[in-house]
């Protein structure tokens, strides 16, 4: 999708005298993709994460190549399904959160079937 | 300097392909099926130790997937097209040239790059492109394009090595090259294979201390090459434009028997598009359309029945609906009632560049009444095709197309349509 950008005001009818003045077009992957072969797309199920303003049917912008620190809000495999939480390490000891009161967190265990997918760097929310 | 290769190659691909997305078969057996649903194309390493054969037929293995509860895939490669473009972007970072070899495997000029330590920037490179794309590679380096690709045989078939291996060393090789039977040589077929073995050469050392003159005249040259580049000599060279396609082909068994006319000519317009839109891809044009129509040679008590033909076009085209016509004609020519047709397919030969000035006639007097050529418009409909998949197909193609080969057990299109992204809690 290209969305020209102006500097200027349009007159209609008019031959515009910002014509010249077309700067870029601004591409939505621009902003919010950075390594596209690392990103991917992925829909949210649930309300764990509503606090984070995630809603159900929300699409994840997902960033496989960013290094899953804590606080990140990420992707992860967890016992052979994905699900979305926020990473976090209180006391040296890893938990996934849930941003909804209702979810438990989840402690990070050695023997915990865990693989962190990737990192989501955007949310798109229809409204 | 001396040289540096590196050969990329993805394991299991398109078992990983499905894997990425579905963790939870993650160690599990399972494996992928061709077109139609017929034979193994890809193996976990769970089925390979079952001791299941690649190219197998499904019914032949029905009790080893049940007893095992193997999970079958059928081939997805929007899917499977869409993660090597991924794979493929992530290598580039690595080697100033690279050649995407096959849809899983490219080969990385690495002289000059990592001289210090070429096992540490292998795994580098695993490790990133494991990372960034969830697939999970072998890296074969050595001075030759052979040695590479055995190299990375060794790596993927002993886990020692921890999936990076390099054969600059003459020492190594030697060690490797006697353990290995010649079969796996990059280039040796198993009929090049026999003919080897009947002169006592077994393993690839057996081969790599042959005198290349000698093999030239007993094999051919390729096979001489191959001998020198086991001893670390070059010539093949790495390929980095990849060649626009001098032929395409589209074909594909139909998921029952079809009789009537109507129905094979719908699968052929159907195939001419594909080519048509491939053709396009590659900024060609196309002289020459050749069409295949034949019963199953399986079906032993059926009346079998098999042709071809061919029909030079006046004007290269690269317009479906030009190929679509010609096609009729050649099947009006070729189609009898009375069999169960089980496969047919279209093959465009006498390829070139669609900017070569080509031998258009000045009064494009088709002999023929095809359509002129029209080429904005079919620019026109890839690229609303390019935006809403499938969204404009010509009439000809039907609407039903119940010869569709069958892809039942098809993941979604994760990567490449919006409706189908992976699901996370």
């Amino acid at each position: 999708m290209a969305i020209p950008l102006f500097s200027g005001k349009v007159a209609a009818g008019f031959p515009s005298p910002a014509d010249d003045y077309i700067e870029k077009n601004l591409d939505l992957n621009e902003l919010l993709v950075q390594k596209p072969a690392a990103t991917f797309f992925v829909r949210a199920q649930g309300e764990s994460m509503l606090g984070a303003g995630i809603h159900p049917n929300d699409i994840l912008v997902v960033d496989r190549s960013i290094d899953p620190v804590p606080g990140k809000i990420v992707i992860c495999a967890l016992n052979g399904e994905l699900t979305v939480k926020r990473l976090a390490r209180d006391n040296e000891q890893w938990q996934l959160k849930a941003e909804n009161p209702d979810y438990p967190d989840i402690v990070i265990y050695e023997e915990l079937d865990m693989v962190i997918w990737g990192v989501v760097t955007n949310v798109i929310h229809a409204l | 300097m001396q040289t540096l290769l590196a050969l990329v190659d993805c394991n299991n691909f398109y078992v990983s392909c499905e894997r990425v997305f579905r963790p939870d078969l993650i160690r599990k057996p399972m494996l992928v099926l061709s077109n139609n649903d017929g034979c193994v194309v890809a193996r976990s390493k769970e089925v390979k130790d079952l001791g299941i054969k690649m190219g197998v037929p499904l019914f032949q293995i029905q009790q080893l997937v049940k007893q095992h509860q193997i999970k079958l895939f059928s081939s997805n490669y929007t899917l499977y097209a869409d993660m090597s473009s991924r794979v493929m972007s992530t290598l580039e970072a690595f080697a100033p040239t690279m050649e995407v070899y096959s849809i899983d495997e490219a080969f990385l000029d690495l002289t000059g790059v990592c001289y210090q330590d070429p096992i540490a920037y292998g795994h580098l490179i695993k490790k990133t492109v494991v990372r960034a794309t969830g697939i999970p590679v072998c890296v074969g380096m050595g001075p030759t394009k052979t040695l590479a690709k055995l190299a990375n045989f060794a790596a993927k078939k002993w886990c020692k090595t921890g999936g990076v291996l390099d054969l600059s060393d003459p020492v190594r090789r030697e060690k490797l090259m006697r353990i290995v039977p010649v079969g796996e040589v990059w280039g040796i077929g198993s009929r090049t294979t026999v003919k080897l073995q009947h002169l006592g050469i077994h393993s690839v050392w057996d081969l790599a201390t042959q005198s290349s003159q000698r093999i030239q005249s007993q094999f051919n040259i390729v096979v001489a090459k191959t001998v020198m580049e086991l001893n670390g000599t070059s010539c093949f060279q790495l390929e980095e434009i990849s060649a626009n396609k001098q032929q395409i082909v589209c074909s594909r068994s139909f998921s029952r028997r079809l009789t009537e006319y109507k129905e094979l000519f719908e699968a052929l317009a159907e195939f001419c598009s594909r080519a048509g839109e491939k053709l396009r891809r590659q900024h060609s044009v196309t002289g020459c359309l050749t069409i295949f129509i034949r019963t199953s040679p399986f079906n032993i008590h059926e009346p079998q029945y098999q042709r071809s033909a061919t029909i030079k076009l006046g004007a290269a085209t690269q317009d479906t609906r030009i190929l679509i016509n010609a096609a009729d004609r050649l099947l009006k020519e070729i189609f009898k009632t009375g069999y169960s047709y089980q496969k047919c397919g279209v093959q465009l030969s006498l390829i070139r560049s669609e900017s070569t000035p080509g031998q258009f006639e000045l009064f494009d007097i088709s002999d023929n009444d095809l359509p002129m050529e029209n080429r904005p418009l079919m620019a026109t409909v890839d690229q609303i095709n390019r935006r809403f998949p499938k969204a404009i197909s010509i009439a000809a193609t039907g609407f039903e197309q119940s010869w569709k080969p069958r892809a039942e057990r098809i993941s979604p299109r994760y990567t490449t349509d919006w409706q189908e992204l992976a699901h996370v809690k």
